[in-house]
């Protein structure tokens, strides 16, 4: 099958999934959703398992991949506490999908790896854009002991 | 959307505070993808994901929202997830991560789409030139 096809394939799974995210977080809370979001991976486990094993991986590789989940259930929580908070789904999904951004700034700082000039770039339009997303007008919330007052 | 007076809403310091974990979870990822296969990567990610998982729970003291359309959504959350990553290392053996990577980083324009149909969510003309950066920033720091 053509490359494209399998993209698309993930395109559309991961486009939809923002959906479903703010979807779930309407009606349980960020906690539960990261406890329904493992029970989905874990549904894929089995087929995952009859592929390939974790054979021939070090104890440390083995190691690197478990802390990597952890963080990115960790993530799934701020993503969905985010959400859960008043996000829309159109401000959250793209603003939290610039995370390479702090990808590059951590294999910087650590790995000694220095960005390209097109990666300073993409750096530069991914706060620009960051910061725009973020923007909000500021609306004043007024309490029914106010509102009230405003009636009278 | 909740706005109060302050120009710094909650939603915001989660928004970023997932930045940084899923920032360091590619940094990780990275690391590891040396060694490591992407399918055998994706069965260390969900059993890493599980001391989360429990974590929560015990949070909760074992009081899981349990109504049926979050339970839906979240299940199938998790499984759009891994699906689509796994069309994403099937694209990864046919073609360079240099241009798959860019074109499935659009995504959000799918998720932004329904947003606006399903949702009836609106962006103002700030946020639609933010996604417009955005989404350029993914594609070019995908490259």
């Amino acid at each position: 099958m053509h490359w494209m096809a399998y993209a698309s394939f993930a395109i559309v799974l991961w486009g939809v999934n923002g959906l479903f995210m703010k979807l779930g977080t309407n009606r349980v809370s960020a906690r539960s959703m990261v406890i329904w979001v493992t029970a989905g991976f874990l549904v894929l486990l089995p087929f995952l398992l009859k592929v390939t094993t974790l054979g021939g991986l070090s104890a440390g590789m083995i190691f690197v991949g478990l802390i990597a989940g952890t963080v990115n259930g960790l993530g799934n929580w701020a993503v969905f506490a985010c959400l859960e908070k008043g996000a829309k789904a159109s401000v959250a999904i793209p603003l939290t999908a610039l995370y390479p951004l702090c990808t590059v700034v951590l294999a910087t700082a650590f790995l000694k790896e220095r960005p390209t000039t097109l990666q300073w770039v993409g750096i530069a339009l991914a706060v620009a854009g960051g910061a725009m997303l973020s923007y909000e007008p500021a609306t004043v919330v007024t309490s029914p002991e106010e509102q009230a007052q405003c009636v009278r | 959307m909740q706005t109060d007076r302050s120009s710094f809403p909650v939603w915001l310091w989660y928004a970023l505070l997932c930045i940084f974990w899923w920032g360091l979870w590619g940094f990780l990822s990275k690391i590891g993808s040396g060694a490591a296969s992407p399918l055998q990567m994706q069965i260390l990610f969900t059993l890493g994901m599980l001391p989360v998982a429990v974590g929560m729970l015990l949070q909760m003291r074992w009081k899981l929202d349990r109504n049926r359309g979050g339970v839906a959504y979240g299940i199938l959350s998790g499984v759009a997830t891994g699906l689509g990553t796994l069309g994403y290392y099937a694209a990864l053996r046919e073609q360079n991560a240099s241009v798959v990577t860019p074109v499935t980083g659009l995504f959000p324009v799918l998720t932004v789409v329904l947003a606006f149909v399903v949702l009836r969510e609106r962006l103002n003309k700030v946020q639609l030139g933010g996604m417009l950066l955005a989404l350029a920033s993914i594609v070019v720091l995908s490259i």
